[in-house]
C-alpha cells in the first residue's frame, strides 16, 4: 500500500499539489485579511451576505454606509474568493500584497525543496573523486527519501559509486600484487647474478635490464597508487629547485638554476619529484636543462627549459597522457618509460598548480609549473 | 672481520643466495622464513644485525619490528621494503627500523649498510641519531624530508651534499672538523667528495642558513684547521 503510494510520489505530482495549495491558500488568506480589515474581528460573515438588499423596503441598491458593493446590480455581486474591484485602495493593497507574499513564499520554499536533492547529488559527486583518490569510502545518498525521481537518481549514483570504488580497490590490490610479485623475482635475479657464475659482460647487461624493469615497475606504481595524504607546507621553491639542480650537477649533469626566493604551499617530497621528472626529461632529450623561478604579479612560476628538439605542437597534449611517447626523437632508445610527464602533471595538480608545456621560439621545450 | 647477520625473508631462494653472498664478505649468516623462526633463532644467539623483509606471511615485518622494539638489547634492523617511497620510509623509521632498502637492492649497498649498522651499534650511538627533527638557533632541521625549517615555518630544501654536511655537523656541535674528517663523514656511494666540494657545500649551506663567510654565526671557519658548527643542538 505504502509502496503504491510512493510510486505515485513523483516530482510532477508534488509540484502540482504545491502550486494548487499555494494559490488556494493565498486567495483564502487575502480574502480573510481584507474582510478582517473592513469589518473587524468576528464579522467576516457580513461580507459574504448580499449587502445591497434592504429588508424593510425591498428597494434594491440603497447605498450602504461603508460604500462596499454599493450602486451595483445584484448580478455583479462579489462572490468568494474574488473581491470586487471597487474595494478601497488600502484593502486592495492588502489583498494583492498578501497574495504576492504568500505565492512568493511558496515559490521560494518550493524551489529550495526542488533544488535540495540536486544539491545533495552535486556535493556527493564532488566528494566522490577525492574519496576514491584517498581510498576513503564513497559518499552514499539516501535512497528512501524524496520523490520517485530523486530516489531513482540516488540509487543509480550509489550503484555507480560502489562500482567505481570496487574497481579502485581492485586496482590497488593488483598494483600491490604486481609490486610485490615482480620485485621478489627481480631481487632473486639480482642476487643470482652476483652469486652465480656469470660472465662479467653478460652480468653488466643483465643488471642494466633489471634496472630498467625496476624503473618501469616503479613508474607504474607511482601512476596508479592512491594519492598519499602528504601535508602541504610552506616551502621555498627556489631552494628546492636549487637543491635538485645541485644534486644532478654533482653527478655531472649539465644543469643550471637562477631565481629569487619564492614561498609556495606544497608537499616538498612531491614537488621535488616534479622537478626531478621535468629536469630528467630535459636531460634525456636535450642533454642539458636550465631551471629558473620567476615571480610576477603574485604568480610564481617554475620553468624548465632545454635546447632539444621540442615536441610537435600536435603532440603537446598527448605527451601528458600515460604511456604516450612520441615516435622518432622520443622513443624507447632514450630510456624513458613514457610516464614522466604524466606523473609530473598529476603531482602538480595535487599541489593546486598547473603544468604548461610549450615549444620555445628559439627551439627546445619549456615546461612551466604555475602556482 | 664481519659479524653475525640474521636474514628474515619468506622467499627461499632469496634466503639461500643472500646467505651465500653475505658469507662471501665474511659474514656469519642465519636465515628465518617467518617471525616464529626468527624468535627461535634470536633465542639461540644474538646477531649483530637483522635484515627484515616487510612482506611476510602471518606476522608482517612491521609487527616483528614492533615486537623487537619491546625487547631489551635488540640488534639494529635493516628493513627490506617493497617500494622505496617516503611513506614506507616514514613508517619503517618511525617504528624503529635503523635503516631500510627497497627491493630489488644493489647487493653491494646492502653489505655497506650492514657494516655501517654494525659499527654504529658497537659504538652504541645515542638515540639522537634517530630523531627526525633537531633544533638549533632559529632553525629546525628535518632529517627525513631533508630540509631546514625557518622561524616562519618555511621549508628550505637541502641538496644531498648540504644534507650530508649538516647531518655531520649537528652530530658534532662545537667541535672543529677538518676537511679530511668532513670528507670521511660525508662520503656517499657514487659521488666524489674532495676539499673543493666540501668548501662549495659549506658556502651553499651558509647561504641557506643566512650565514655569510665574513660573519658566520653557525658554521665558523677555523683558519688552517677546518670548520666548526657553533650552535646548541637539541631534539624537538
Amino acid at each position: 500500500m505504502l509502496k503504491r503510494l510512493k510510486s505515485w510520489d513523483g516530482l510532477g505530482l508534488r509540484l502540482f499539489l504545491l502550486m494548487w495549495a499555494a494559490l488556494a491558500l493565498s486567495h483564502l488568506a487575502a480574502w480573510s485579511l481584507v474582510a478582517l480589515s473592513l469589518h473587524g474581528p468576528g464579522s467576516a460573515e457580513p461580507v459574504r451576505r448580499p449587502p445591497a438588499l434592504h429588508a424593510d423596503s425591498g428597494r434594491p441598491m440603497s447605498p450602504s454606509p461603508d460604500g462596499f458593493g454599493s450602486a451595483r446590480p445584484p448580478l455583479r455581486m462579489p462572490t468568494f474568493p474574488s473581491l470586487p474591484p471597487e474595494l478601497p485602495w488600502r484593502a486592495g493593497l492588502i489583498d494583492y500584497g498578501v497574495r504576492l507574499a504568500l505565492i512568493a513564499l511558496a515559490a521560494w520554499w518550493g524551489s529550495r525543496w526542488l533544488a535540495g536533492p540536486v544539491r545533495r547529488l552535486v556535493s556527493a559527486a564532488q566528494q566522490l573523486t577525492p574519496a576514491l583518490a584517498h581510498g576513503r569510502p564513497a559518499p552514499v545518498l539516501a535512497e528512501d527519501q524524496g520523490t520517485r525521481e530523486v530516489r531513482d537518481a540516488a540509487a543509480v549514483f550509489n550503484r555507480m559509486a560502489a562500482e567505481l570504488s570496487g574497481q579502485f580497490e581492485e586496482r590497488g590490490l593488483m598494483i600491490a600484487a604486481i609490486s610485490h610479485d615482480l620485485r621478489t623475482p627481480l631481487t632473486r635475479m639480482r642476487l643470482r647474478l652476483e652469486t652465480g657464475e656469470v660472465e662479467a659482460r653478460v652480468r653488466e647487461r643483465c643488471i642494466d635490464d633489471l634496472r630498467e624493469m625496476n624503473r618501469l615497475v616503479e613508474s607504474v606504481i607511482e601512476v596508479f597508487r592512491p594519492a598519499e595524504l602528504a601535508e602541504s607546507q610552506r616551502v621555498d621553491l627556489s631552494a628546492l629547485a636549487q637543491s635538485a639542480v645541485d644534486d644532478l650537477a654533482e653527478t655531472g649533469a649539465n644543469v643550471s638554476f637562477v631565481g629569487p626566493p619564492a614561498v609556495v604551499l606544497a608537499d616538498p617530497v612531491a614537488l621535488r619529484r616534479v622537478v626531478d621528472n621535468l629536469v630528467g626529461n630535459a636531460l634525456r632529450y636535450a642533454g642539458s636543462a636550465r631551471v629558473s623561478v620567476t615571480l610576477s604579479a603574485g604568480v610564481t612560476r617554475l620553468l624548465v627549459e632545454d635546447d632539444g628538439p621540442g615536441i610537435p605542437e600536435a603532440e603537446l597534449e598527448r605527451v601528458r597522457q600515460p604511456f604516450r611517447r612520441i615516435e622518432g626523437s622520443r622513443n624507447r632508445e632514450t630510456g624513458g618509460t613514457g610516464l614522466g610527464l604524466y606523473i609530473a602533471q598529476q603531482l602538480v595538480r595535487r599541489q593546486g598548480a598547473v603544468l604548461v608545456l610549450s615549444n620555445r621560439l628559439e627551439g627546445g621545450l619549456r615546461a612551466e609549473v604555475v602556482f | 672481520m664481519s659479524g653475525h647477520c640474521l636474514v628474515v625473508d619468506d622467499d627461499a631462494e632469496i634466503r639461500t643466495s643472500l646467505t651465500a653472498y653475505l658469507q662471501g664478505f665474511g659474514w656469519q649468516v642465519s636465515a628465518a622464513a617467518d617471525g616464529q623462526a626468527m624468535r627461535q633463532l634470536l633465542g639461540l644467539a644474538r646477531p649483530d644485525v637483522i635484515v627484515l623483509d616487510l612482506m611476510l606471511p602471518g606476522e608482517d615485518g612491521l609487527a616483528l619490528l614492533r615486537w623487537l622494539g619491546t625487547q631489551a638489547d635488540a640488534p639494529p634492523v635493516l628493513m627490506l621494503t617493497a617500494r622505496g617511497d617516503t611513506m614506507s620510509r616514514v613508517v619503517g623509521l618511525e617504528l624503529g627500523a635503523d635503516d631500510y632498502l627497497a627491493k630489488p637492492f644493489e647487493p653491494r649497498e646492502l653489505v655497506a649498510r650492514l657494516q655501517a649498522l654494525r659499527r654504529r651499534s658497537h659504538k652504541g650511538q645515542a638515540a639522537q641519531d634517530d630523531t627526525r627533527l633537531l633544533r638549533f638557533g632559529r632553525w629546525r632541521f628535518d632529517r627525513l624530508t631533508r630540509q631546514l625549517i625557518n622561524a616562519d615555518d618555511v621549508g628550505i630544501a637541502l641538496s644531498s651534499a648540504e644534507f650530508r654536511l649538516l647531518a655531520a655537523f649537528v652530530q658534532r656541535p662545537g667541535r672543529v672538523l677538518t676537511r679530511d674528517q668532513l670528507i670521511e663523514l660525508t662520503r656517499a656511494p657514487g659521488v666524489e667528495v674532495n676539499d673543493r666540494s666540501i668548501d662549495l657545500a659549506v658556502s651553499r649551506l651558509r647561504a641557506k642558513l643566512g650565514d655569510t663567510a665574513r660573519e658566520p654565526s653557525l658554521i665558523r671557519t677555523v683558519r688552517g684547521e677546518g670548520y666548526l658548527f657553533d650552535a646548541e643542538v637539541s631534539p624537538c
